[in-house]
């Protein structure tokens, strides 16, 4: 192999070590880009709206107390608005459906909200229920329980979830740098290994036939030059032999 | 003088055989959609690089000399984990840069010590890198102690001779060639003969393969984080049993053995004592673990004879938590850990070899003293064992302890019980992978502190190197 290929060969290689690893890590930060998006989108928004429905589900039930204590206006006003929260938060859910088992989940809620609805939807205010606390214990709050227990159910699954994507973006962001910090590393030891050879096949040789030359010039010495690769430099030191024992 | 651009060319050929096998892992890696193909990727191009580069500019050498094949042997050795260390190191998880230098330096020298939690975590194409390091750490261990060291010489290497046996010395003398070609015969043929025979038995294809190169390189790495255990397996674990003690004799002998040669490991001193040995401890744990540990006797003969299996021939694979076994079961399989199996094999350890020499001369020594005027010769396998050799294998014994000894020490001063750091010192010494306590059979080397874990890396080369390579090394300039 000629010298051009030779030293062409260390400069591609370098070449392409450095545009792999830029090809690498910009990728996996595009996956981070994708992965962030992804932690907001799925997750985020099915914890913020569960626990939005968890407020509502505790407003609701602050409702109910006061309608069995008598007051029907202010809690028929926080019912209504505590539910008109739920069911907007609960659409939320419904709509952002990314991880096995949360549409199940979904369901249950839906299920449970509607038994519970059912219950308070029911006059109190001025009924044989009104100052029943016996019945709210063992009733509505019972389904109160019930429809909190799945509502925090998907904001854990989601939180999980949540979590393995941040870990798999802590991976990813290894998986980024690691390239860049290995290719500089790589290419320091590459660009020393690369001046090595220069230096031992092609400056000390040159070096060698210069002195020769020198040599030759200065007491008529032999010109022993061994150069052990067949490139260029090795048909120089040829020539020049050759022509040094045309001119003895 | 010592050609660097030489040694650079020999050691490129090294990189460039690991580059094949991070190849293939990627390959497994895009064909499984897994994590695993970047990090393969990358670390195949700087393998290749590195590996071809030296090609293209270094012409082959006529002749190596001593110093430049031992300085091959180290440097290769030292590159090549720092090579495998680039997927592990890049992909991420539990890896960071010591980690994984840990888990590289703990496959090629076929150890088997992991610091992963979760091996299953891993992408399968990485799975497979990661047993890999183990066959190819394998096969290069019994070139070195078959091929290189006793082509480098007798007098200063001495000392190396036992390393590779009188009987490898006698009757193995083949031309290179032909002793590459025998041992690749017997390693390959060993591990299609252990895959075959898993798949049949139950285990997935993949994860037989892997299995395979963990027994023949007498490693241990497994694909699952139960390791033998995950399979409830008899047949499996008695497959594993049967090819751990072969991986664990001289592989000339093995081939002997197959070509119906008169010396074989049915006549061998050696391969006598390191199965004899076995069944014995084999018994012995039984016995103590039965009514202890386990109801049964044939569950005590199960759980033991693997367990004693896989420690003794410097494997590593589990089947049993042995953390919680009696304190003289684990006495014993720490015997084993620190004696390990025959030179000439994938083991590491001070090796059956050398405790035969120490056993016989005891005796000799013994007998001197009744006879004073008499004049004793130690043979073995029909050989007289020079003095000279006895005084090797004796102050190797030493050295090996003190050297368990003073890691351990090193250990403990960061913090490590002392169970745990001794034993964590003796198993990475042995190249045997598990040790008690904090890294028992069923454990791993996760909790180290880093420091610790360079420490054991140490070890590891320094026992796969057989410590002399080293010492070798540091005698060079003298030379």
């Amino acid at each position: 192999m000629g010298i051009k290929y030779k030293i062409f060969s260390g400069f591609m290689m370098l070449a392409i070590m450095l545009l792999v690893a830029g090809f690498v890590s910009i990728r996996e930060f595009m996956n981070i880009g994708q992965s962030v998006k992804k932690l907001l989108d799925d997750n985020y928004l099915s914890i913020d709206a569960s626990q939005t429905m968890l407020e509502a589900l505790e407003r609701e039930d602050s409702g109910i107390l006061l309608l069995l204590l008598g007051k029907w206006q202010e809690g028929r006003q926080v019912i209504q608005s505590a539910d008109s929260l739920f069911l907007v938060n609960y659409a939320i859910a419904k709509k952002n459906i990314t991880i096995p088992g949360e549409a199940e989940l979904v369901n249950k809620i839906k299920i449970n909200y509607a038994n519970y609805k059912s219950l308070w939807e029911r006059p109190i205010v001025g009924t044989d229920n009104e100052g029943d606390f016996e019945m709210y214990y063992s009733q509505h709050h019972q389904l109160f329980l019930n429809v909190k227990h799945e509502v925090k159910n998907l904001m854990t699954l989601n939180q999980e979830t949540m979590y393995q994507t941040s870990t798999e973006l802590k991976n990813r962001s290894q998986r980024a740098v690691m390239p860049g910090i290995i290719a500089i590393v790589t290419a320091i030891v590459f660009s020393l290994l690369f001046v090595y050879y220069i230096t031992y096949y092609f400056v000390r040789p040159i070096i060698q036939i210069t002195n020769g030359i020198e040599n030759y010039q200065r007491s008529n010495e032999n010109f022993d030059v061994e150069v052990d690769t067949r490139d260029e430099i090795k048909k120089l030191a040829d020539s020049v032999k050759r022509l040094l024992q045309s001119l003895s | 003088m010592v050609r660097l651009h030489t040694i650079s060319r020999y050691v490129g050929l090294l990189l460039l055989v690991n580059a094949l096998f991070l190849g293939i892992g990627m390959i497994i890696s895009i064909i499984n959609h897994d994590s695993g193909t970047y990090p393969l990727m990358y670390s195949m191009l700087v393998t290749v690089i590195f590996g071809w580069f030296p090609m293209i500019y270094v012409p082959p050498a006529q002749n190596i000399s001593k110093n430049e094949g031992f300085l091959i042997v180290i440097f290769g050795w030292l590159i090549t984990c720092l090579v495998g260390a680039l997927p592990f190191v890049l992909w991420g998880g539990e890896f960071t840069f010591t980690n994984a230098w840990f888990e590289s330096v703990s496959g090629f020298t076929t150890t088997g010590s992991t610091i992963l939690n979760d091996i299953e975590a891993l992408p399968m194409g990485l799975l497979f890198w990661r047993s890999s390091t183990h066959w190819l750490g394998g096969i290069g261990v019994v070139m070195l102690s078959l091929v290189i060291l006793p082509n480098i010489g007798h007098a200063r290497f001495v000392l190396l001779r036992t390393e590779m046996s009188e009987v490898a010395e006698s009757n193995f003398r083949y031309q290179t060639k032909r002793v590459l070609k025998i041992l690749l015969i017997v390693y390959v043929g060993l591990t299609v003969a252990e895959t075959i025979l898993l798949w049949i038995f139950g285990m997935d294809l993949f994860d037989a393969l892997m299995h395979s190169f963990a027994t023949i390189a007498t490693g241990g790495f497994s694909t699952k984080n139960l390791s033998i255990y995950y399979y409830h397996s008899v047949a499996i674990e008695v497959i594993i049993m049967v090819f751990m003690v072969l991986s664990g004799i001289h592989f000339g002998l093995l081939f002997a053995t197959i070509i119906r040669r008169s010396t074989n490991i049915f006549n061998s001193v050696v391969v006598r004592y390191y199965v004899l040995s076995m069944l014995v401890g084999i018994l012995f744990v039984s016995l103590n673990v039965h009514g202890k540990v386990f109801p049964g006797f044939f569950e005590s003969l199960r759980y033991a004879s693997f367990q004693v299996v896989s420690l003794g021939t410097t494997t590593g694979f589990a089947t049993i938590d042995t953390k919680l076994w009696p304190a003289f079961s684990q006495l014993i399989l720490i015997f084993f850990t620190l004696q390990c199996a025959c030179a000439g094999s994938t083991s590491g350890g001070i090796k059956v070899d050398r405790i035969v020499i120490l056993l016989k001369s005891i005796q000799l020594n013994i007998k001197r003293i009744h006879h004073p005027r008499a004049i004793f010769t130690l043979k073995l396998e029909n050989h007289i064992i020079e003095d000279e050799i006895i005084k090797n294998a004796v102050v190797f014994i030493v050295l090996y302890l003190l050297i368990v000894f003073f890691s351990g020490v090193a250990l403990t001063s960061l913090g490590m019980d002392s169970m745990t750091a001794l034993s964590a010192s003796a198993a990475t010494m042995g190249n045997v992978g598990p040790g008690f306590g904090g890294v028992s059979s069923m454990g791993n080397f996760h909790n180290v502190p880093e420091l610790g874990k360079w420490i054991l890396s140490a070890n590891m080369l320094l026992g796969r190197l057989e410590i002399y390579g080293f010492i070798a090394l540091l005698w060079m300039r003298r030379t």
